[in-house]
């Protein structure tokens, strides 16, 4: 074995003897050129949707299938490598190398069969969402470029975000997160904060002729033995305690409602929008639940409204006695989902009935549970221009 | 020339031909790829450690 690689050694060190200098280059030459010729087609055969497919025909073709990039009028596509490898040959060929992490990842058992993928797909979702940002996904706009864009073509709603993120030479995927994806199961924008504020809640005290507000949707009922239901408590919302019993309360919400209808939901006070608890029809018109006041007219819109005292049932849960921790976490949730897209308006820049319209018009980009809505948008509605000082 | 055409002439010449073909063929390719993937490894490396994900127009 030795004598063998010595033999060959002297061979490869010295000059050749029987093969020419021009037979030596050509042969190196045409090699040269084969190889890396394979060597692209190599590399652009792992660059292709089938290549891709090949594995991920269960967990994400699926989801792609049908989505703008898959299908649409014009039958350009983009498909798996045009967005997830880069175009850049460096980066290209380091995140090529990348991958060997993943086919090991799956033959190893981290993550082989879907139920596992779906579980990391949080984690493995960050790690695209970090390179789309480090390069203000440059994959989005070899296509999508912010120059080609002719603003007069958009929709009114389109083209104000979109000249902003133009100005601000904006990430596409700080909004367009889950264009081509479903979004991780779970995925909470609100970053865990009603549980975060339920836990709070966990060390309040309840005693009798004492306010507390909900700090989620709460279950009220008819009866002390909570057996008839008589609606839902809105998040944000404050009561106050009239009896009490075992891990039972009895509250009472005051507030208006518009004399219109059955009347199901309470709101705050005269004239405004916001909402502190809905009934069920029953309840509603059930007067033993309901003591009726006063009616006023609201002179903008022209409907009676009527101030009602609502008595109800519910389990002393979920409610904290100061409602600081509220409006912070609240106004926390308000600026981190709300920044990520644009500069959100200052509270008191709309009045309390501008909110719910402004609010639901951008729910469609946020992952809000309903829980989260409701408290987000109350919170604006209790910090707008109606509540504020400095009034526009 | 005669000096050259000796007894071993015909064993260098196979053993030539061999080393040649065996460099072409099989150890300049891997070689290369082995060059190729430890570049993209180190930029991977250097990703993860010291650069973070590559930038814009980087």
């Amino acid at each position: 074995m030795k004598s063998f690689l010595l033999k060959a050694w002297k061979t490869f060190a010295r000059p050749s003897v029987h093969i020419s200098l021009g037979v030596l280059t050509l042969g190196g030459f045409l090699a040269g050129i084969i190889f890396w010729g394979g060597f692209n087609t190599a590399l652009e055969a792992t660059n292709t949707e089938e290549f891709c497919v090949g594995c991920h025909a269960d967990n994400i073709a699926p989801e792609y299938a049908g989505t703008i990039h898959d299908k649409n009028r014009s039958g350009v596509r983009a498909t798996c490598p045009d967005c997830h490898v880069p175009h850049d040959w460096t980066s290209k060929i380091s995140r090529k190398i990348q991958a060997s992490k993943e086919v090991f990842a799956h033959f190893a058992g981290f993550i082989d069969t879907p139920e596992k993928f779906e579980e990391r797909r949080i984690t493995l979702a960050q790690h695209e969402w970090d390179r789309f940002s480090a390069n203000k996904s440059l994959e989005c706009r070899n296509c999508h470029d912010y120059d080609g864009m002719d603003f007069t073509k958009m929709s009114p709603t389109a083209r104000i975000q979109m000249k902003q993120a133009k100005e601000r030479d904006q990430s596409c995927l700080d909004c367009h997160k889950g264009i081509a994806h479903h979004l991780p199961e779970n995925m909470d924008s609100s970053g865990g904060m009603i549980s975060e504020l339920e836990q709070l809640a966990s060390n309040t005290k309840y005693e009798k002729d004492e306010n507390y507000t909900s700090v989620r949707h709460l279950p009220i009922y008819e009866d002390k033995a909570l057996s008839v239901e008589a609606g839902l408590l809105n998040p944000a919302s404050s009561v106050k305690v009239v009896a009490e019993s075992g891990d039972v309360m009895q509250v009472e919400i005051a507030g208006w409602r518009k004399d219109k209808g059955y009347g199901r939901v309470i709101q705050e006070d005269f004239g405004m929008n916001i909402a502190v608890a809905s009934l069920l029809k029953e309840s509603a018109q059930n007067d033993a639940v309901v003591d009726k006041f006063e009616i006023k007219e609201d002179d903008l819109t022209g409907l009676p409204w009527q101030r009602v005292n609502v008595k109800v049932w519910m389990k002393k849960d979920a409610m904290l006695a100061n409602v600081q921790p509220i409006w912070d976490k609240a106004k926390q949730s308000y600026q981190t989902n709300c920044s990520v897209c644009h500069t959100q308006p200052a509270e008191d820049h709309f009045d309390a009935n501008t909110w719910p319209g402004m609010f639901n018009g951008m729910m469609a980009f946020v992952n809000f549970d309903t829980d989260s809505k409701a408290l987000v948008l109350k919170y604006l509605q209790k910090h707008s221009s109606d509540f504020s000082d400095n009034k526009h | 020339m005669s000096s050259v055409t000796n007894n071993g002439d015909g064993e260098t010449r196979s053993r030539e031909w061999k080393a040649f073909l065996f460099i072409t063929v099989f150890l300049f390719p891997i070689l290369s790829v082995m060059f190729v993937g430890g570049y993209g490894f180190i930029i991977w490396m250097l990703q993860v450690f010291l650069l973070g994900p590559p930038g814009h127009g980087g």
